[in-house]
């Protein structure tokens, strides 16, 4: 089971989006702290050890897969769920290149079901 | 014949090729078999800058920028020894260079003369930035570009349409699953009804997210058809289409096309409508005002088995009001802009495999990268 203490990030440039993803994930027992854009993240200074990423791909200035890229070369080995409106294959694999678990396409009907495996198998 | 009138000949021979030289109205130049300018006609002087004065017996490389410049001269000397025609009767879209260093995409048909032990080579050259050009090759490449824009922005703004209903989507359906899992631990009379509605509720909302993905299908059905091309190739039928005007408005265009960065994977008139509208960009900003007034395109050969092509402007560079959401579609400062151009460039590039990208050099102007992928070292076959 995962624990109470894995954290999801989300990082998601509208609002409606991340509060709603975060009622429901909080609704499936974990715990969500929220980043209005991928800045915010980037200065945010203790990343806890366990849990996972959901970032959305498609935001101005720095996208998904940028701030991914950014964070890998800060060491960052958390496990991470791209969401986007819009999944392509190019998409795909330009995301599985970063070693990304898994990419979603909205609306997201059960993010808590693809997330679950992932934090249950890490030790 | 006696030696006087074979002076005569000779001189009759030489006023006639004078006067063809006058009067033909395309650009000809005379070249010996070591590549020396023996003649050229008016409109040839016209075109590249050069007085007959000049020209004359200096090397036909003057007239191409490098790396072409560096290597002619072994053309002629490889066809002489093999007779391998890789030009001569064929015609080819190559890169001229004019006095004043500009290039221009042109046609060139070469002929051989030969007399006795000695070659001549005559060429041709239709200018491609020129208004000249053929009516019927700028319609045919007209119509495939414009219909095919259209057709793309509107499954640009479907798509966006689509992206744009994910969103609150998103939020509805998650609020909604949410919800049912708190009314799972609650009790009472309408407890059970209320489960009921929010999970119908639910089903609606995926409904919906399912008719936004076959509209987003169906616009993007049969949408890229990619195959093996010349990169120089596209970029001087793209530039024969977004350069119509732009002599007028006092545009200097400059090619500089790195000869290694040559096949590309690519579906032929989407990439055209990627350069067009780039260029057509540049053109848009530069006709607005500034004294120099510059369009260079470039090529070269990236990371991996990736080439980057570069436009490069210098007019005033980007409006801080849409610099940080370029590419999103409906953003533009033009009165009558739609503001698709750059959102549409980036779906193609993104659909390629590529990037797109731009950067605001501290000289002024603005330079608009793109990557594709080279077809030499391609193998998989890769979709949007
Ligand atoms: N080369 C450039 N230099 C300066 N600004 C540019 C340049 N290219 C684009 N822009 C700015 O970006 C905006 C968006 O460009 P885009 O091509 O997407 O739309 P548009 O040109 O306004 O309209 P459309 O291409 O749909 O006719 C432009 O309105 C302009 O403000
Ligand atoms: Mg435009």
């Amino acid at each position: 089971m995962s624990k109470a203490s894995d954290a999801i990030l989300l990082v998601d440039d509208d609002a409606a989006v991340r509060h709603a993803l975060k009622f429901s994930l909080e609704m499936e027992g974990f715990d969500v702290r929220l980043y209005p854009t991928p800045e915010a993240l980037l200065a945010e200074h203790d990343l806890p050890a366990d849990g996972c990423l959901v970032i959305d791909y498609r935001m101005p200035d720095i996208d998904g897969l940028e701030l991914v890229e950014r964070l890998r070369s800060r060491g960052v080995t958390l496990p991470v769920f791209l969401i986007s409106g819009r999944v392509t294959r190019s998409l795909r694999a330009r995301a599985s290149s970063l070693g990304i678990e898994d990419v979603l396409e909205k609306p997201l009907s059960d993010l808590a079901a693809s997330i679950r495996p992932v934090l249950d198998a890490r030790p | 014949m006696s030696d006087t009138s074979i002076a005569l000949a000779l001189e009759a021979a030489e006023a006639r090729l004078r006067s063809i030289l006058q009067t033909v109205p395309d650009a000809m130049i005379i070249i010996d078999e070591r590549g020396r300018i023996e003649s050229l006609s008016t409109t040839a002087e016209r075109l590249f800058g050069y007085d007959a004065d000049e020209a004359c017996g200096r090397n036909v490389s003057l007239l191409m920028p490098s790396p072409y410049r560096e290597q002619h001269d072994a053309y002629i000397e490889r066809y002489l020894k093999t007779g391998e025609r890789r030009i001569i009767g064929i015609g080819r879209i190559v890169v001229g260079q004019r006095k004043d260093g500009t290039t221009f995409p042109m046609h060139l048909t070469v002929g051989e003369l030969r007399t006795g032990e000695r070659h001549h080579f005559t060429g041709f050259i239709r200018d491609l930035t020129d208004q000249q050009l053929t009516e019927d090759r700028l319609k045919e490449l007209q119509s495939e570009v414009t219909h095919m824009s259209r057709f793309t922005a509107l499954g640009e703004m479907a798509s966006t349409l689509a992206h744009e209903i994910n969103q609150p989507l998103t939020a509805i359906s998650n609020y909604l699953r949410g919800s049912r899992r708190l009314l799972e631990r609650m009790e009472g009379e309408n407890v059970e009804m209320l489960r009921d509605a929010v999970s119908k509720a639910a089903d609606q909302a995926l409904r919906a997210g399912q008719i936004i993905r076959r509209l987003r299908e169906f616009v993007a059905r049969g949408e890229s058809e990619r195959r093996i091309e010349s990169l120089p190739k596209l970029i001087e039928d793209a530039s024969t289409l977004a350069l119509v005007g732009a002599r007028e408005h006092g545009i200097a265009v400059t090619f500089r096309l790195d000869p290694a960065a040559d096949l590309v994977l690519a579906d032929r008139i989407q990439i055209q409508q990627v350069l067009v509208n780039l260029m057509r960009n540049a053109i848009d900003v530069m006709s607005e005002g500034g004294a120099v007034r510059r369009l260079d395109i470039a090529t070269a050969t990236g990371l991996e088995d990736q080439v980057e092509v570069t436009v490069a402007d210098t007019g005033s560079g980007l409006a801080p009001e849409v610099a940080r959401q370029l590419f999103q579609p409906f953003v533009t400062t033009k009165r009558k802009g739609m503001g698709l151009g750059l959102s549409i460039c980036r779906t193609i590039v993104e659909a390629h495999g590529g990037k797109i990208w731009v950067n605001s050099p501290p000289e002024g102007g603005t330079i608009f990268h793109f990557t594709l992928r080279a077809a030499a070292h391609d193998r998989e076959n890769e979709d949007g």
